[in-house]
């Protein structure tokens, strides 16, 4: 059950010129692919709170990642170790953890955020993991040594082909596919999600994505927040997801 | 001692002027997770009408300053299934009222026709007013004729606690106010979102699919509070006050003002315990002042206002 709650922050540091990492303690629970809302500022402006993934949740720690995209995650981004910071959490529905003994994980950039917490869960679970992580540069794929040390294989792209393959992630992913079936994983710009159902239809994979969408309260009320449904209907992003069966949302 | 936090709207007797606004609490189940909605002074559900609403295409949320443009387009699964949903919050023990819309005053009669017989409806708002949908809403809302002709049907289609939402978007919204008073209206609730627009500068667009949507939050308060003075001034019926309302000095302003009770909308949205936090601030209000009932509050600043 959400609930709103004070938490205290612990750390709050840069992992890249746009990425930071935001660490912080209190009475929460949260499973993989949930999300907490951050109420950035009492002053209004602006006004809504902010919806981050939840990185990593243990000990009592819930940890977020954070692009610094606009005034909101500026504010944030000055928040200082010792502050205290309101959080409404956990929200949303996250990710189930499949039937094939084999799993893999595809990150796009910043929607790397939401797969340690699963990447970990998966691995406890006793699962093989692939984690396959894509990136506009070498510099984007932050924290790429802490996925590579957990997941059982790992393999990376970056557009530029600054570290990794240069091309899509999409690519290793069907490689990996070719070798083997998996439940797939996948958090990342729509584009490649869409990608990715594709891929995981054609090799009749069962395949899960973490969609984004503008929030405003996170909690199913406003319905703000929607996005088509195969069967003409809306799904709210907040409650209905964040956490999708590819076949949900796109098509094949 | 506590303080008496009791109002009347119409026939509704309420332990406390504290609602959510209709839209912004669904059919109240999402909060429910938060605190226990007996606590509420009534609960509003959302608009609701005779057919299932799909809603508006998604761009559907834009965040301004101090405040959220929406256009949702009125999405409800239809009276049929509301009707299902509405019943579980008999639980609260709360009055319960339904925000009814539609595109034409037949479609408004049909909704209330389909609630008549479920005990658990205590009041019926009328959403003359939604900005965002193509027909009917605002159409309905704008002019004094048209709105007292379609509170006289409705009239007489119940005995129910009859509450009319008023539009801001409007030149004259005393108007409006007084055609629904004269044709039976219990109370009136205002205001509904301001008709308003965003554009992406980067991506050179309007940021909201149905180009246009309702403004509500913060920025929207002194435009309410303004109109709910001058409503006020001009009918004898109770007034529910609502707009940018997210903490129990704005709920003190609006009551200041002449409302009877208070609705909070979109600070739900930020702080989804912002109603008993406002109940709980109305009671400190009151005692830190030395006042018995918050009905002492109701209009007391236009003394002062006429000064």
């Amino acid at each position: 059950m959400p609930r709103k709650i004070t938490m205290q922050i612990t750390a709050n540091e840069a992992l890249s010129a746009e990425v930071r990492r935001i660490t912080l303690t209190g009475d929460i629970t949260a499973q993989p692919g949930q999300f907490v809302q951050v109420a950035v500022t009492a002053a209004h402006d602006p006004y809504l709170n902010r919806p981050f993934s939840v990185h990593d949740w243990r000990d009592g720690e819930l940890t977020l990642l954070y692009r610094l995209v606009g005034r909101g995650t500026a504010i944030l981004a000055a928040r200082q170790p010792g502050e205290s910071v309101t959080v409404v959490g956990p929200l949303g529905r996250g990710f189930p953890m499949g039937r094939e003994h084999s799993a893999i994980i595809v990150a796009g950039g910043i929607g790397a955020a939401p797969l340690l917490f699963l990447l970990r869960r998966l691995q406890a679970a006793g699962k093989e993991t692939a984690f396959l992580y894509g990136a506009q540069t070498a510099a984007a794929l932050v924290l790429r040594e802490q996925f590579q040390a957990l997941a059982t294989t790992y393999a990376e792209s970056t557009d530029d082909g600054s570290r990794g393959r240069q091309g899509q992630v999409t690519e290793l992913l069907q490689e990996v596919l070719l070798k083997q079936k998996a439940d797939i994983y996948a958090c990342g710009p729509e584009p490649m999600l869409r990608a990715v159902a594709k891929l995981a239809a054609a090799y009749q994979c069962r395949c899960y994505l973490s969609l984004e969408a503008r929030l405003a309260c996170g909690v199913g009320a406003c319905l703000g927040c929607v996005v088509p449904a195969r069967d003409g209907s809306y799904l709210r992003v907040c409650v209905d997801g964040p956490v999708f069966a590819a076949e949900e949302v796109f098509a094949p | 001692m506590m303080p008496d936090l009791t109002v009347t709207i119409g026939q509704l007797v309420l332990k406390n002027p504290v609602m959510p606004a209709s839209g912004c609490f669904g059919y109240g189940e999402e909060y429910a997770a938060f605190y226990d909605l007996s606590q509420l002074g009534a609960i509003v559900v959302k608009g609701t009408t005779v057919e299932p609403r799909l809603g508006n295409a998604p761009v559907r949320i834009a965040e301004t300053a101090a405040g959220i443009l929406n256009a949702i387009g009125l999405q409800n699964p239809g009276v049929v299934a509301a009707k299902d949903r509405i019943r579980q919050l008999a639980r609260y023990g709360t009055p319960v009222i339904v925000n009814v819309a539609g595109n034409s005053s037949s479609d408004y009669q049909r909704v209330i026709e389909i609630l008549e017989d479920e005990p658990t409806v205590a009041a019926y708002e009328i959403n003359i007013s939604c900005p965002n949908v193509k027909q009917g809403g605002l159409a309905f809302g704008t002019d004094p004729e048209v709105v007292a002709e379609l509170i006289n049907k409705l009239r007489s289609a119940t005995h129910r606690t009859l509450i009319v939402k008023l539009s801001p978007n409007v030149t004259d919204i005393v108007a409006v106010a007084q055609a629904a008073e004269s044709a039976g209206a219990d109370a009136l609730s205002l205001i509904n979102t301001l008709v308003g627009m965003a554009i992406d500068a980067e991506k050179r667009r309007p940021v909201l699919a149905n180009l246009t949507g309702g403004l509500s939050g913060p920025a929207v308060k002194p435009v309410a509070l303004r109109m709910v003075w001058q409503v006020t001034e001009a009918v004898q019926i109770p007034v529910i006050g609502m707009g940018g309302i997210s903490c129990a000095e704005d709920a003190v302003e609006f009551l200041l003002a002449g409302a009877s009770a208070v609705a909070i909308g979109t600070a739900n949205f930020v702080n989804p315990t912002v109603c008993p936090e406002v109940i709980a601030g109305l009671s400190e209000y009151l005692k830190r002042h030395q006042l018995r009932s918050v009905q002492e509050l109701i209009g007391l600043a236009k003394a002062a206002g006429k000064n």
